[in-house]
């Protein structure tokens, strides 16, 4: 364990040097690393089951799956907090706008400055949450996080979003992952980045606006066909107007304006609204946080994420029904949905995002999370989507961009992308025999689940035979093929 | 003892899902689409002079482009007349081979609905398709919906191609389109051993996979392609971005992959301070614009019939100049459609005139024709396309007989 002054030591260590990478494998090993433990295959199963709760399972995650069971490793994820993740956060401390609020991060970007760069807010948010979502111990929590961002999505390269996301992506988004829906959907009513993303910063009684009125129903709590109508959408609009963000001091606060308020009664959703100012669309949010449709809406969205795109109508239901009863609780939805729908998983193909994840988690690469490129080429950079509707979590829409997946999987276990290194002949040291065949089996085990048929085995590495490459060489490119094949791109 | 082994090339439950959604038309492929969009809001008016109209002189001291007779001024400042009323600015001078071989068709004042004048929605709303933010309508691209609306039995990873970092807002939609900068990003790189290796096992772990063979093939051929050594015999094309963007287009449509669409951006023309008259800024974007298209119509000629290259910008600016020798957002704007089949060598749509009480708003190109209506006729008689009004909800086109 840690002391406080080994932590301070760390931060010192991993803050003053810019070049990440150089200094990545020191503070890891300083911070107790990523074990390497040999692993034994697993049951298809379970194999699928941890392939949902992480972004692809690592060797220590097998392990204590195996030790501990299904049912007390999703408590233990549930329970986040009490999961250490130091290693992790070292890796963060970097990215100092992470921690700042709008106004900072607009100054430290606004050109009074030097080292001027705009791009550094959008750049440090996505490279953290791929860090994360690579080298988090809290796996469950950061598929949480990743789903809300899709759920309350953000396109980032709207004007001024670049210094507004990074604060909603803390203060909205990660603050109320795991906690209580209805939390959440205030937070990101109130959170600027998404008042201008949907541009209710300019709904104004003169001039009212209905986007956010609109996504605020059909996309964040009741769904499309959750019982609303054009009419409703107007009213709340009008319930909307003069939630705006500040301008000049506190540039990016969320503020109230009354002068642009509409003051009339309003009805929305079949209930008269009194003039209150603020609180008049506070109390429908109130209202759209706990309704049947939403509690649906919700419960059909998570279940498509962790079982199937076609989700089971039962997990459905029953997920729906406790999210009413708990009004809201997040753990305890989810609680329903694994316990009682993980037996009824179909295959899901792998977002981009997913795909590289697990890629990097498996072969327990070290990388800087500069990976943007990649996943331009994928379809899937964070935070770039113009559409409010989140990337698409069924498989279909990702299934035919194989070719940038081909080369992420051919060039990572070559080593040929930059700041990235995986570790897979660590790995392999553990459990080789010194066969080939046999470093296959376990190759297959590890980011697979479990060997392949022997003849299947044996036509793969025919295929690669090659009397010119050496051991290593020929277990790169298998590593590679896996990663590429199918087989590596469901979850 | 387990009770199943993963399987390279399935995954783990045999039930795989493809192609959830079932397309209702059912078409063999027509046209390849080429979409240039022009982004930043195109001055067209000093792109298709109205060397007719007084006002347009009168509006624009400073950067009006003289008549094609105004001897006061030298040959090369002076608009290239089309049909005595419109003429080319002369950076444009490139396309007169393509005017005149009529193979292509000018829109004037043409445009959208929306007159909000702001570029991040006036984009959104044209690459969706869409007349406005408050009517709704779907979040996809109208390219991304018009191929999956359409079964042209082609499952090929390269069937829409965003030219750039990253696919335009049009192709977004249920059906998966590729950015691609290079033809060099559809390379496997490196040693070439170990691509040789890595080849093989790509084909062992696909085997009977459609989609994986599809990229195979495709890689294959691309692996010969090299936009550095491409060589076209009769002319050449403009030695930047948009020309490598077009030269890369050629040579996707002549390698066969399947290619139904490709989207290029063209940057740069949101133009309120010192545009240039004749020479400048803005000349020299449509130099690259002009010069590219030639290039490509000339390279492309054996193609020309199985081809449609339409340009389109999100509106136009001020018909007035501003105090910064630049021009301001305005409305109408102007849209070129290149191919074998337009009926070209003609300026289309109705002329709404520059005249005081002819402009709109703060002094604005009014719009007479729908850009909704051009892409529709290319659609239906192009795309082999029946669904626009799939690809355009709640538009009605109309027909305007740009098209054979």
């Amino acid at each position: 364990m840690l002391t406080r002054r080994d932590f301070l030591k760390l931060s010192a260590l991993v803050t003053a040097s810019a070049a990440l990478s150089s200094c990545a494998p020191v503070y890891r090993r300083l911070a107790g690393g990523l074990p390497t433990l040999p692993w034994t295959p697993l049951d298809a199963n379970d194999f699928l089951a941890l392939n949902r709760l992480t972004f692809g399972p690592r060797v220590e995650e097998r392990a204590r799956f195996a030790e501990i069971g299904l049912q007390a490793f999703i408590e233990e994820q549930l329970d986040f907090e009490s999961i250490d993740d130091l290693a992790c956060n070292l890796q963060l401390s970097i990215f100092k706008t992470l921690d700042m609020d709008a106004n900072e991060i607009e100054g430290v970007t606004n050109g009074l400055f030097d080292g001027y760069d705009r791009e550094r807010p959008a750049r440090e948010l996505r490279q953290a949450t791929l860090l994360r979502q690579i080298y988090s111990k809290r796996q469950l929590y950061e598929i949480m996080v990743e789903f809300w961002s899709d759920h309350f999505n953000i396109f980032i390269e709207k004007e001024p979003l670049f210094y507004l996301k990074t604060v909603d992506d803390r203060e909205v988004i990660r603050k109320h992952a795991l906690g209580n829906f209805r939390d959440l959907v205030w937070a990101s009513a109130h959170s600027p980045a998404m008042l201008v993303y949907l541009d209710n910063h300019v709904n104004e009684k003169s001039h009212p606006n209905e986007n956010y009125a609109r996504e605020l129903m059909e996309l964040h709590t009741l769904g499309v066909d959750g019982g609303y109508t054009q009419n409703d959408v107007m009213e709340l609009a009008r319930c909307l107007t003069g939630w705006t963000v500040k301008e000049h001091f506190w540039l990016g606060e969320f503020t109230f304006n009354n002068d642009l308020h509409d003051e009339g009664v309003k009805n929305v959703l079949g209930l008269a609204i009194q003039p209150n100012g603020q609180s008049e669309a506070e109390q429908v949010i109130e209202r759209l946080a706990t309704h049947p449709s939403t509690a649906r809406f919700i419960a059909t969205k998570l279940t498509r994420r962790f079982i199937a795109d076609d989700p089971p109508q039962e997990i459905v239901e029953k997920a729906a029904q406790t999210f009413l009863n708990t009004n809201g609780d997040i753990k305890s939805v989810l609680r329903v949905i694994l316990l009682d729908g993980l037996a009824l998983a179909q295959p899901k193909y792998k977002r981009p995002a997913n795909f590289i994840a697990s890629a990097l988690r498996l072969t327990n690469t070290e990388t800087d999370g500069a990976l943007d490129d990649y996943l331009i080429r994928m379809g899937q950079l964070y935070f770039n989507l113009p559409t409010p509707d989140g990337y698409p979590d069924r498989s279909e829409p990702w299934q035919s961009n194989l070719m940038p997946r081909w080369q992420f999987a051919f060039e990572l276990m070559r080593n040929e992308i930059n700041n990235t290194k995986n570790n897979l002949n660590h790995l392999l040291d553990v459990a080789s025999t010194g066969i080939l065949a046999d470093d296959v089996d376990s190759l297959t085990s590890l980011l697979l689940g479990a060997p392949l048929d022997r003849l299947e085995r044996d036509g793969l590495i025919a295929s690669v035979h090659s009397a010119d490459s050496t051991p290593e060489e020929t277990l790169q490119i298998l590593a590679a093929g896996i990663l590429a094949s199918p087989a590596f791109q469901w979850r | 003892m387990l009770q199943t082994l993963p399987m390279l090339h399935q995954p783990q439950k045999s039930w795989m899902p493809r192609l959830a959604f079932a397309p209702h038309n059912v078409a063999p492929r027509g046209d390849t689409l080429v979409v240039i969009f022009l982004r930043g809001a195109a001055d067209i008016l000093n792109m298709v002079v109205p060397h007719g109209e007084e006002a347009y002189y009168a509006m624009r001291p400073t950067l009006g482009v003289a008549r094609p007779d105004d001897s006061g001024k030298k040959k090369e400042e002076r608009v290239l007349d089309l049909d005595g009323f419109f003429g080319f600015h002369p950076s444009m001078s490139a396309l007169l081979d393509a005017w005149t071989s009529q193979q292509l068709a000018i829109i004037h004042a043409c445009g959208a609905p929306d007159e909000s004048r702001s570029h991040f929605k006036a984009m959104e709303l044209m690459e969706r398709g869409v007349a406005s933010v408050t009517s709704g309508g779907p979040a996809s691209g109208w390219i991304g919906r018009h191929l999956a609306t359409l079964n042209t039995g082609n499952s090929s990873p390269l069937r829409a191609v965003g030219m750039g970092t990253r696919p335009q807002r049009s192709l977004s939609g249920s059906v998966p389109v590729s950015a691609l900068r290079s033809i060099a990003d559809f390379h496997l790189g490196g040693d070439p051993r170990a691509l040789q290796q890595m080849r093989a096992a790509l084909n062992v772990v696909y085997e009977d996979d459609v989609l994986g063979q599809d990229t195979l093939s495709i890689m294959d051929t691309l692996e010969t392609l090299d936009p550095n050594n491409y060589y076209s015999p009769f002319t050449t094309y403009p030695d930047s971005e948009f020309g490598l963007a077009l030269k890369q287009t050629a040579m996707l449509i002549k390698a066969e992959v399947g290619l139904e669409v490709s989207a290029i951006d063209l940057g740069g023309w949101d133009t309120h301070f010192t545009q240039g008259s004749t020479i400048g800024l803005m000349p020299n974007l449509m130099k690259d614009l002009a010069e590219g298209l030639a290039a490509f119509h000339t390279d492309m000629a054996d193609y020309m019939n199985k081809l449609t290259v339409v340009t389109m910008s999100e509106f136009g600016r001020r018909a007035y100049e501003n105090g910064s020798l630049g021009t301001d957002h305005g409305h109408g704007s102007m849209m070129m459609v290149l191919g074998g089949n337009v009926d070209g060598g003609k300026v289309h749509g109705q002329w709404p005139g520059l005249e005081e009480g002819q402009l709109i708003g703060p002094g604005d190109l009014a719009v007479t024709t729908d850009y909704r209506d051009v892409l529709s006729e290319v659609l239906s008689k192009r795309l082999n396309n029946p669904a626009t009004s799939d690809v355009f909800p709640e538009y009605q086109p109309v027909m305007r007989n740009i098209l054979t």
